[in-house]
């Protein structure tokens, strides 16, 4: 009886203490805050000290990050019901046209900050769109285990990733159709100037040939340098910027920019943004010059912006993306030909191409 | 009847209609077919599909093969051993499927405890790849959902009169003889109803495959999370939801054709007003017998070559298949607890040295806390609506003379099958429209989804036990429908209630498929944060909260172990 007892005397205790706790969460969406799709990792974690910690103190306003790789449905279906819940969000190239109409607010460029527009100005027009601003330069290259592949023998190009003869060793990839099937097809002597529109058949062949050597395709960022170190591969396609934060810090990784690929993601605010004001203050805090080029020194992903390229530390802007020396080996990746529509009509190029890379993946 | 409203209201507005919306969406394309054609026509979706299934049925074959020896030692064995192992069973049964796939990775990993024993005996030069391929999936899943089998197994097992063998031994019988002809025929409904069980279950699966699996073992329910990823999909992505779903009611309905559809909620038929029902599992009688006496016939002489052996080894064969058994569900929980006091930043096994630092890593980050606490409080309220819904409902069925008794019971019990990939779907939709996205009472309510079936099976269970005629005699001599149930039926069925809101809180509190799906920025729940952290990175502080939730179901199952005990004496 006295068991039963207190089973019965916790429950009524705890639904007690939750109804305050969920008016609490109504009253705080009206305060002081703004909600900020966040990458997670080691980049959130530059994020948080160098951004959003003195931000909040500054201001008063409380960020709240959302960890999530891919934001784009989200929005799409946030902005189908009429609530937008985030305030900015990182979007993909592609993304920023096919989401423009329906989802996506304009940035009122005219209310940021002084610092902001110095940085902005340095920026090609492109990167600085009604409905989205670049703030991120990614790129995607060959990194290696420094140990396994000493100096002299390293690997240099796609081909070289195929070569499993001259480059015994595990593989890494991104379980993505962009990117892998770019490089299949120039590890298959296709000239980097004629890559699009992608032979898709041609690629996945090729993709066939290396997948018995690859011990993992990887979905997010941070599992490569992991992958890599663990010794679960010795040679990875991955994201240049977690590779080179490892690297700075004295880990036996290398990398090279040779046909890598770099893209931009573009912040945007959806339409309907519970704190639109908010996120244009942190627009103007990410834009400023001089904290971009801090954050950089903690997570090696740049600003594409010449302003912030002059305020860094030349030890860490090797590995930018956007460094002019890295910019001349890499290609021009497309997100145009990845966002279009797919042959048969259906979906998009990358859509397509997911669905023909996963079949091959689950052979 | 009334009782039977507010729960029939809830689930209509939170389950059905949802899942209308889902459907109504997937035939939303240029014509009513478009969405499905992709489904079938992309041979990526097709082989998934065949893939699920094949992996679904080799899971449940297994499930079978070695819950059933479980089930007989539980069976066989008394006292101290047998309550450890039954606990063995049970104790893994009330534990997250995140936390025990998690533990099979630790185990399994390139430094876990496997590869330095295999590398310590020499067997193995460098670590091996154990991670990721089609055996650990299915190792994993069967793993996770071998205590249904065994519960499933060990109900009819301990139905079974003890006479009845000793009996057929005292005619002469041998060992073989009397498991082939009266152990198994009497407890084949239970084998068929925990195969079923499983099966369905394994149909949905999500979590584990993403875990543990390769590129080539992606399941069904894997393909609509990732499809999830792109803008264009809407439409085809709620397709293939509802072929899932379609499929998984598929096998449901044919189960039910044949075992009767109260295997769902483990037996207890209902004693119905107007007619009978499973009515159905006389009319399959014919194939029934054709099916046994040919097993009959193939079967019988190789048992009785077997028979020639000494009798100690079919004891044997339990014992070690039994105990190896329990010996896996353990196993990976014993090892992440002893991971969680490593002294070491990465998983290793053995830990290089103890310490208690991740668990004050755990206990001073206050991200963890709140998401500790604010599980704590959904799961709370998740409970009370469970509790209060499901109990009235179960009232309404067992004590009114309504028709159709089995089919509102179907239907309460429904979403226990529905895949929660698809639930989480199609209410991600419904969310958003009212506002109810990352609020502690929506996704209390979207978990109570879930915990309504389990109370109802509970409590209706409880009720069951409760003499009729006890409630009549209070009513006779005056007393108001109000004071009989407060009187009366109330403290009969309290341990019933009792274990019931422990269960619908612990499921509530392990949920992660729709929290997924219908959480927000500002509400993280543990399992969400645990999500987060097996697919970013891989630490100790993973194993912290897996040994925290250990602990708590050990307390719980301690609370409610007397209660639940008293509830099946009575019963």
């Amino acid at each position: 009886m006295t068991q039963r007892m207190t089973i019965w005397r916790v429950l009524p205790a705890l639904a007690a203490m939750a109804v305050p706790l969920g008016l609490a969460e109504g009253a705080r969406a009206q305060s002081k805050e703004v909600i900020v799709q966040d990458p997670g990792g080691a980049y959130g974690e530059a994020l948080r000290k160098i951004m959003y910690g003195p931000f909040e103190k500054s201001t008063g306003i409380k960020v709240v990050t959302v960890q999530e790789a891919r934001s784009g449905p989200r929005l799409k279906a946030q902005a189908d019901a009429g609530k937008a819940a985030w305030d900015l969000a990182f979007i993909f190239d592609q993304e920023t046209k096919l989401l423009g109409d329906c989802c996506l607010a304009e940035i009122d460029y005219k209310k940021l900050s002084e610092s902001a527009q110095t940085t902005l100005a340095a920026m090609p027009d492109n990167l600085k769109r009604p409905k989205g601003v670049a703030l991120q330069v990614i790129g995607v290259g060959l990194a290696w285990n420094k140990d396994k592949y000493k100096s002299g023998s390293e690997p240099q190009s796609w081909a070289d990733f195929w070569d499993v003869k001259k480059f015994p060793g595990r593989r890494c990839m991104p379980a993505w159709s962009r990117f892998t099937f770019e490089a299949a097809l120039m590890a298959d002597g296709v000239q980097k100037d004629k890559l699009y529109p992608i032979d898709m058949e041609r690629a996945l062949k090729k993709l066939a040939e290396i997948k018995p050597h690859v011990t993992k395709w990887w979905a997010t960022a941070a599992q490569p340098p992991q992958l890599l170190l663990d010794g679960e591969a010795d040679m990875c396609m991955a994201y240049t910027g977690s590779m080179s934060k490892f690297a700075l810090e004295g880990a036996p990784v290398g990398l090279t920019w040779n046909q890598g690929f770099v893209y931009y993601d573009f912040f945007s605010i959806p339409k309907g943004a519970p704190n639109y004001d908010n996120a244009l203050k942190v627009l103007s805090w990410r834009l400023d010059p001089k904290r971009a080029a801090e954050l950089t020194s903690n997570f090696p992903v740049a600003l594409p912006s010449s302003v912030v390229f002059d305020a860094a530390d030349p030890k860490t802007s090797v590995y930018w993306a956007n460094n002019p020396k890295n910019l001349a080996q890499a290609i021009e990746w497309s997100p145009d030909y990845w966002g279009a529509a797919s042959p048969d009509g259906r979906s998009t190029n990358e859509e397509h191409g997911q669905e023909k890379l996963n079949a091959l993946l689950a052979k | 009847m009334l009782l039977l409203l507010p729960a029939a209201l809830f689930l209509g507005f939170i389950y059905l209609l949802p899942v209308i919306d889902l459907i109504r969406l997937s035939v939303s394309g240029p014509t009513v077919s478009t969405f499905f054609e992709r489904v079938f026509s992309v041979p990526l979706y097709w082989d998934s599909l065949v893939r699920t299934m094949q992996i679904s049925l080799t899971v449940a074959t297994l499930c079978l093969l070695l819950g059933y020896p479980t089930a007989l030692l539980i069976r066989r064995t008394s006292g101290m051993t047998r309550t450890l192992i039954t606990a063995g069973v049970i104790l893994p049964y009330f534990i997250a499927v995140l936390i025990r796939t998690y533990a099979w990775m630790v185990l399994l990993g390139r430094n876990g405890p496997v590869n330095k024993i295999l590398t310590g005996l020499g067997l193995l030069d460098e670590p091996a790849q154990l991670l990721f391929n089609r055996g650990t999936v299915l190792l994993g899943m069967t793993a996770v959902l071998l205590p249904i089998m065994v519960l499933s197994i060990y109900s009819s097992v301990s139905r079974l009169d003890a006479a009845l063998p000793r009996a057929a031994q005292a005619s002469g019988a041998g060992p073989i003889a009397t498991f082939w002809r009266i152990l198994l025929p009497l407890t084949l409904p239970g084998m068929g109803a925990g195969f079923l069980l499983v099966f369905v279950a394994a149909l949905g699966f999500f979590i584990t495959p993403t875990l543990l699996g390769g590129p080539g073992d992606q399941m069904f329910a894997m393909h609509i999370v990732q499809q999830a990823d792109f803008i264009s999909s809407e439409g085809f992505l709620q397709a293939l939801a509802v072929v899932l779903l379609v499929i998984t009611l598929l096998f449901v309905g044919l189960a039910g054709h044949a075992l009767g559809f109260e295997f769902i909620w483990g037996g207890g038929k209902l004693a119905d007003g107007q007619a009978r029902a499973g009515t159905s599992r006389k009319a399959a009688a014919p194939h029934w017998r054709l099916l046994t006496g040919m097993a009959d016939r193939i079967v019988w002489p190789i048992l009785r070559l077997l028979s020639r052996l000494h009798p100690a080894w079919g004891r044997w064969t339990v014992i070690i298949l039994g105990g190896g058994v329990i010996a896996t569900l353990i196993l990976p929980i014993l090892v992440v607890m002893v991971i969680s006091f490593s002294s070491a930043s990465y998983l290793t096994f053995p830990p290089p040295g103890f310490s208690l630092r991740w668990y004050e890593k755990f206990f001073s980050d206050p991200n963890w806390m709140e998401a500790f606490w604010k599980s704590s409080v959904i799961a709370a309220a998740s409970a009370v609506i469970s509790v209060v819904l499901g109990a009235s409902a179960a009232m309404g069925i067992v004590r009114s003379n309504i028709r159709g008794k089995s089919v509102i019971m179907l239907l309460l019990v429904s979403p226990a099958i529905v895949p929660p990939v698809v639930l989480g779907l199609s209410l991600y939709s419904l969310f958003l429209r009212f506002d109810l996205v990352g609020t502690i009472w929506g996704l209390a309510s979207a978990h109570a989804i879930g915990g309504i079936p389990l109370v109802v099976i509970i409590v209706s269970a409880a009720l069951q036990g409760v003499d009729k005629r006890l409630e009549q005699a209070a009513a006779v001599h005056g007393a108001s429908p109000l004071t009989v149930f407060r009187t009366v039926t109330l403290p009969a069925i309290a341990p019933g209630l009792a274990a019931a809101a422990f269960f619908a809180f612990l499921h509530s509190f392990d949920e992660l498929v729709l929290s997924l799906f219908l959480s927000s920025a500002q509400l993280k729940t543990l399992p969400l944060m645990l999500w987060a952290d097996i697919n970013y990175q891989l630490n100790p502080v993973l194993a912290v909260v897996s040994s925290l939730e250990v602990l708590l179901v050990v307390i719980g199952l301690a609370l409610a172990g007397p209660v639940l005990a008293r509830s099946r004496a009575g019963a």
